[in-house]
């Protein structure tokens, strides 16, 4: 009786592991073959590594744009919910939407928006005065913007919160100081608030960051990883090699190089609040 | 800080945040309404002007449709069929337009893979934090796990359910164990710092009256942290909901999810089915959409995996 | 007369209903020490942060120099405010936290550190100056705190609660520390307290306030010595002043108190023209000031014993008066013992006629 759950629970994060280890098994194995030159795995690393490290460096360069830019925003929304206003509860709610809308579905619409005689288009056209029709999901650079546009409209709303939370946990008396001492309110917010803040900051960047790398769902819908390789992110390049090219063991074995380099990354962003964390667990 | 005044340009960002943030919505929601005709024009419409509920008929009721033509066995133009489309006919047409497989399957694989996330999380969180059950590491392994891309986890589920090994693919069974696999450690993880919160006292004494020690837990541990339960499984219900691309690739046609059905709404000959589409959308976020809203509070503690506790 | 640095004229504060701040006119003079004292929220608070701008009064002037500052921004008033908590910037060193404000204002590095050091050496923290605030104790933080704030030169200077965060050791140290930047800097200076003992002690000027209302603005010693009603003779003072109740009577050519069978004789000079014989009153009259009187002493009176305390070089008697008590310190040894009897007489001009209603002294009650 008092073993069983704990037998269960083993089984069950067996599981959870056999997967892991498949590709483990698969990058060890291939490492071994290489020299054997059956090379199932590792071979095709090499043949095939510049489409590979492409993919890499999209799935950088997409994730820290992103990034950047839900902070920002994220950030001037939440200072701007500390003055007072009518209807906080409501814009609040409706700021927060976007997050809790599948990605799926957020893939769905913004494939709409972007078509080229959707309202992304006419909306520049306002702005522009002119007429226009770009394909946005068929041309490159193009669609670089599209996904992240869209992962910053799904995901800004995360950083919003948090920034908020963050906001609030400031002390408020060292501000008041600041501000005796003749600092403007820029001042107090660069020197004082965003300091008090860095946990919290690095926090947002690392959950957010952790998902962003695996992002999917919404650019298959939109683009597939096209044009081409366009928007092809190292997500979408081990979906292609394993659904479409069928080579499952060299995708586990790619994919596991990535795990190791997202936790080393992640790792070396917590460094500063390792601290923190351990005593909050 | 100081009480800033709310000058007209705060409000100028505070709108222009709230349009971009509601825009796609409204659109999703306005194209549910549209007619055929309305979907791809340009201009864009921004709001039907023959509003119509034909595309949630379309997903939820096609019998309906179906009726209204008379049952012909032409294919339907307003929703991509061609008028001499002869294969299957408007019974397929409208017929395989339903998405009530789709929701059947999301609604039972999603709660039941909830369900079970949700015990061995418990379970996992309470020996986690209670015995060190696994090391002192062990948490960290499973936030590692969390930061595999999906498709790796993927890949080895596909040749696990395989023909040659398990032959789950396409079956209710197999989402629903793969869809809890994914979400254990996020389970165990939310629970945990739920059960953390509770001292350990409690259990001590109960232990001391007489229970066992998983008599304790069930009895204790579990009834006490009742309402961290409940934001747990909402939220990983609400994962397991939007869950794409395990679905996408473990299952073909047996089993069907609303996020796959979605890629599934074009026809050859008029492309992507976009008012139907958004009618399912709109069917299917509105539970997410209520959940949200219940758990609004915990919302930060589960997406920041404990860390930041509002 | 010395020049007015820092002038309230009729200042109000509002929170909705409630008057935290109620016509409150003070005149302070240029290096004077000022107590702000009253318990917690009578508007003490309130009054320090509209001194320094961090509040707007709702009427009122605030002139320093004889110039409103309504409308000057804080940082721009020369007005230094030292926190209850210090609010030290915990994630800077000493040294940033003290260089704060000269960076504010644009002082070249050599000059903000020579600043620096001057301060960190008048304040003894020169070794701490890398340090971060998380290793420092309560007072070196809120040495911290007043450096980062004298560093900038402010004409006025305010604190609030000084000593309360302190444990009782180190309250004495920084009294004599803030005694000593009292002699030393020239500055005016404001202290905001509900402990009537660090009032005393550090300041020439007393406010006392209560409910946001200013009860008595005078010298430390007056406040203590006269009070201007019950209140503040209720305030000042350990252990506080006696109030005995009584009817206003004349005995044999000299005025007393009565209460049932208790007579009190009242120091000649005492009345004034607006007490009528007969009207009720309230005596305040502090436990020290009440001596032990010899049989012939005309001003004599006589109670019984209820308790007595010996405390070390004191004793205290609790005596009877009427149907209610009061307390008299005598030196220790004094032969007296409960049952029996007490002869006291009141010194001459420290005791107080208080209007039985309104709690306002009398006139005429008293010296000053």
């Amino acid at each position: 009786m008092l073993i069983f759950p704990f037998i269960l629970e083993f089984v069950i994060s067996l599981t959870e592991w056999q997967p892991i280890y498949g590709d483990f098994w698969d990058a060890f194995a291939s490492v071994f073959t290489h020299k054997i030159n059956q090379g199932v795995g590792y071979n095709y690393l090499i043949t095939d590594e510049p489409r590979y490290l492409q993919a890499l460096g999209r799935t950088v360069i997409i994730s820290v744009i992103s990034l950047c830019l839900e902070f920002v925003i994220g950030l001037a929304l939440a200072t701007l919910f500390l003055k007072k206003f009518w209807g906080k509860r409501l814009w609040f709610t409706a700021l927060l939407s976007p997050m809790m809308i599948m990605p799926v579905v957020v893939g769905y619409t913004w494939f709409m928006l972007f078509q080229y005689n959707g309202p992304v288009n006419q909306f520049i056209g306002w702005i522009t005065f002119s007429e226009t029709n770009l394909m946005w999901l068929n041309t490159g650079h193009l669609a670089f913007i599209a996904v992240i546009t869209t992962e910053v409209w799904h995901w800004t709303p995360l950083f919003f919160l948090i920034m908020l939370s963050g906001l609030n946990s400031v002390p408020e008396n060292p501000i008041r100081a600041a501000t005796v001492l003749g600092a403007s309110n820029f001042k107090i917010f660069w020197t004082i608030i965003l300091p008090n803040m860095k946990a919290v900051i690095i926090i947002a960047f690392v959950i957010r960051g952790m998902e962003v790398i695996k992002l999917f769902d919404e650019i298959y819908i939109l683009t597939r990883g096209g044009p081409g390789t366009a928007t092809e992110t190292i997500s979408l390049y081990l979906y292609k090699l394993a659904f479409e090219d069928f080579r499952l063991a060299y995708a586990g074995s790619a994919a596991f190089i990535v795990l190791i380099i997202t936790v080393v990354l992640i790792n070396m962003m917590l460094k500063p609040i390792r601290y923190q964390l351990v005593e909050g667990r | 800080m100081p009480e800033s005044k709310f000058t007209p340009f705060n409000l100028l960002g505070l709108v222009a945040g709230l349009l971009f943030a509601v825009f796609p919505i409204f659109w999703m929601v306005s194209t549910s309404f549209k007619v055929r005709s309305e979907w791809v024009t340009s201009p864009p419409t921004w709001i039907s002007e023959r509003p119509t509920v034909d595309n949630y008929l379309t997903i939820l009721a096609p019998h309906i449709l179906l009726a209204r033509r008379g049952g012909t066995d032409q294919g339907d133009e307003d929703f991509g069929g061609s008028k001499d489309d002869g294969v299957g006919g408007a019974n397929a047409d409208f017929l395989n337009r339903s998405a009530w497989p789709g929701i059947k399957g999301t609604v039972i694989i999603s709660v039941c893979a909830t369900i079970l996330s949700i015990v061995v999380g418990l379970m996992a969180a309470i020996s986690i934090s209670r015995y060190r059950f696994g090391g002192n590491f062990t948490p960290f392994f499973i936030l590692a796990g969390r930061m595999f891309p999906p498709i790796a986890i993927a890949i080895p589920f596909v040749i696990m359910f395989g023909p040659k090994v398990f032959d789950m693919t396409d079956t209710y069974f197999g989402l629903i164990v793969a869809y809890a696999a994914v979400t254990v450690p996020f389970s165990t993880w939310m629970l945990k710092s739920f059960v953390d919160e509770l001292p350990q006292e409690i259990e001590e004494a109960s232990m001391m009256d007489g229970y066992s020690r998983w008599g304790a837990h069930l009895k204790v541990t579990v009834p006490l942290i009742k309402g961290g339960i409940i934001a747990t499984a909402l939220f990983i219900l609400i994962l397991n909901w939007s869950e794409f691309l395990f679905a996408l690739v473990l299952t073909y046609t047996e089993v069907q999810t609303i996020p796959v059905q979605l890629s599934k709404y074009f026809s050859a000959t008029e492309g992507t089915l976009y008012g139907v589409q958004a009618a399912l959308a709109m069917v299917s976020i509105i539970p997410l959409v209520v959940i949200g809203f219940f758990i609004q509070r915990h919302l930060v503690r589960g997406l920041t995996l404990g860390a930041i506790k509002r | 007369m010395a020049k007015i640095k820092l002038e309230l004229v009729k200042l109000c504060k509002e929170f909705g209903e409630l008057n935290a701040v109620d016509d409150v006119s003070i005149a302070i003079e240029e290096s004077e020490t000022m107590a702000l004292l009253g318990p917690s929220g009578c508007g003490k608070t309130t009054i320090l942060n509209m001194i320094v701008g961090l509040e707007k009064p709702t009427s009122g002037e605030i002139l320093i120099d004889g110039k409103s500052v309504l409308n000057v921004p804080p940082g721009q008033r020369n007005v230094g405010l030292v926190f209850q908590d210090y609010a030290v910037f915990t994630h800077m060193t000493v040294r940033q936290n003290l260089a704060y404000g000269l960076k504010l204002r644009k002082m070249k590095q050599p000059e903000i550190d020579r600043e620096i050091y001057k301060v960190s050496e008048f304040l003894s923290l020169g070794h701490q100056l890398d340090r971060k605030p998380s290793e420092l104790g309560a007072s070196e933080l809120q040495r911290v705190a007043i450096g980062r704030t004298l560093v900038t030169n402010p004409e006025i200077l305010l604190l609030d609660e000084p000593l309360s965060n302190l444990e009782a050791s180190m309250r004495n140290q920084m009294r004599r520390e803030l005694r000593r930047i009292q002699g030393e800097t020239g500055q005016t200076i404001i202290y905001v307290t509900h402990d009537q003992i660090e009032a005393l002690s550090l300041a020439h000027q007393i406010a006392v306030m209560n409910l946001g209302a200013l009860q008595q603005y005078d010298t430390a010693r007056n406040v203590y010595e006269y009070p201007a009603n019950r209140f503040v003779g209720s305030f000042l003072g350990n252990p506080p002043m006696n109030f005995i109740r009584g009817k206003l009577a004349e005995d044999s050519g000299q005025r007393v108190v009565s209460s049932g069978e208790s007579t009190m004789p009242l120091p000649a000079g005492i009345i004034g023209a607006d007490m009528t014989i007969g009207s009720d009153v309230v005596v305040g009259v502090r436990p020290e000031s009440l001596n032990l009187a010899a049989a012939d002493n005309p001003g004599r009176f006589t109670s019984e014993v209820l308790a007595v305390e010996p405390q070390g070089p004191e004793t205290v008697v609790t005596a009877a008066f009427g149907d209610s008590s009061f307390k008299v310190i005598v030196p220790a040894g004094t032969d007296a013992e409960a049952g029996g009897a007490i002869t006291l007489a009141p010194q001459s001009d420290l005791v107080a006629l208080f209007d039985a209603e309104t709690g306002v002294r009398l006139m005429n009650s008293g010296g000053a």
